[in-house]
Order: C-alpha cells, then structure tokens, then sequence
C-alpha cells in the first residue's frame, strides 16, 4: 500500500504504521494532491480506509447553494459540513483571509465492511488552525 | 512592445507565484483497516 499511494501525483512521503493502521502522507510543496485519489488508491491495494483527516489552507467561499466551501487555489474546493466551526468561519467567506484548517473529509460509514470511497466529500471542520 | 512586456511579466509572475499557491494541501492522515 505505501509503494502504491507513493505512486499517486503529489505525494512526497508515505509513513505507515501497522500497528494502529495509521497512514501519514506528506503532500509534496510544489504539487498537487488529491485526496479522493489516495482514498481510490487505499481501496485499489486492497485495504480499507476507515477514516481520513486532512490540513489544508484556502479561503472560505460561498456556494450558489448557500453552503460554505473551503476553496483551495488548485481549483478544488471541499464544502463544509454544517458545524458550529465551519458557522464561524462564515464571516470569512468572499474576504481575501486564508485559512488553515484540519478536518474529516472521510469516515467510513458505521456498519460497513468494505465500499468504495465516495466521489464527493463533505469537509468536518476540526479545528481552525491559522487566519491569515 | 509594452504589451510584450506586460506578456512576459505576467507569465512570469505566474510561474513563480503558481507553485507556491499549490501546496494548499498540507497533509494528510488516514486510517485503514485490513492491513497485514
């Protein structure tokens, strides 16, 4: 599995822990990574993600459907789950402040064995880690 | 010629500002199940 989400665009390192299962991946500084890719590349090698946590820096936008989205510069933006920290970050949105935070972008449903990782995600926002 | 090089800044400025604007991304942690 390590070779395998190695091999995915953006990827510099891949740390695993047989241990407690924990995967840590350090994106590379000047590429792009995609975590519904690595999420893909865990079901392809065989393996089951049970849950995924990103960090990411982006600023905060508005959806035409009302829901807060964390836009990130590569064109990509995640919407954010409907919580009370994603609420205060309301007031951000549309303004030039970026935005570090960390959050759920995938937990494997209760109950489920093994499925294919969804193609849309939902950002849990976890912490706010950096206004700037 | 001015438009030349307002072309040539532009570019300029993108290719170094575009990788910086990438590392959006700062890391990721996944856990999985069914590792051996």
């Amino acid at each position: 599995m390590k070779q395998h989400l190695g091999r995915q665009s953006g990827v510099q390192n891949v740390e695993v822990s047989l241990i407690d299962g924990k995967v840590e991946i350090t994106p590379k500084e000047d590429g792009q990574i995609d975590p519904a890719e690595l999420l893909k590349a865990t079901y392809d090698s065989g393996v089951t993600a049970a849950e995924m946590d990103i960090t990411a820096r982006g600023k905060i936008s508005k959806e035409a459907n009302g829901e807060l989205a964390l836009q990130l510069a590569t064109n990509r933006s995640y919407v954010l789950a409907d919580t009370e920290l994603a609420k205060r970050l309301e007031p951000l949105a549309g303004t030039a402040t970026s935005v570090t935070v960390r959050g759920q972008l995938y937990k494997k449903p209760p109950g489920a064995k093994r499925s294919k990782p969804p193609s849309s995600f939902k950002l849990v926002v976890l912490e706010v880690q950096k206004k700037e | 010629m001015k438009n030349k090089l307002a072309i040539f800044l532009v570019l300029l400025g993108s290719i170094v500002v575009l990788p910086l604007a990438k590392a959006q991304v700062k890391h990721i942690e996944m856990r999985v199940e069914g590792m051996t």
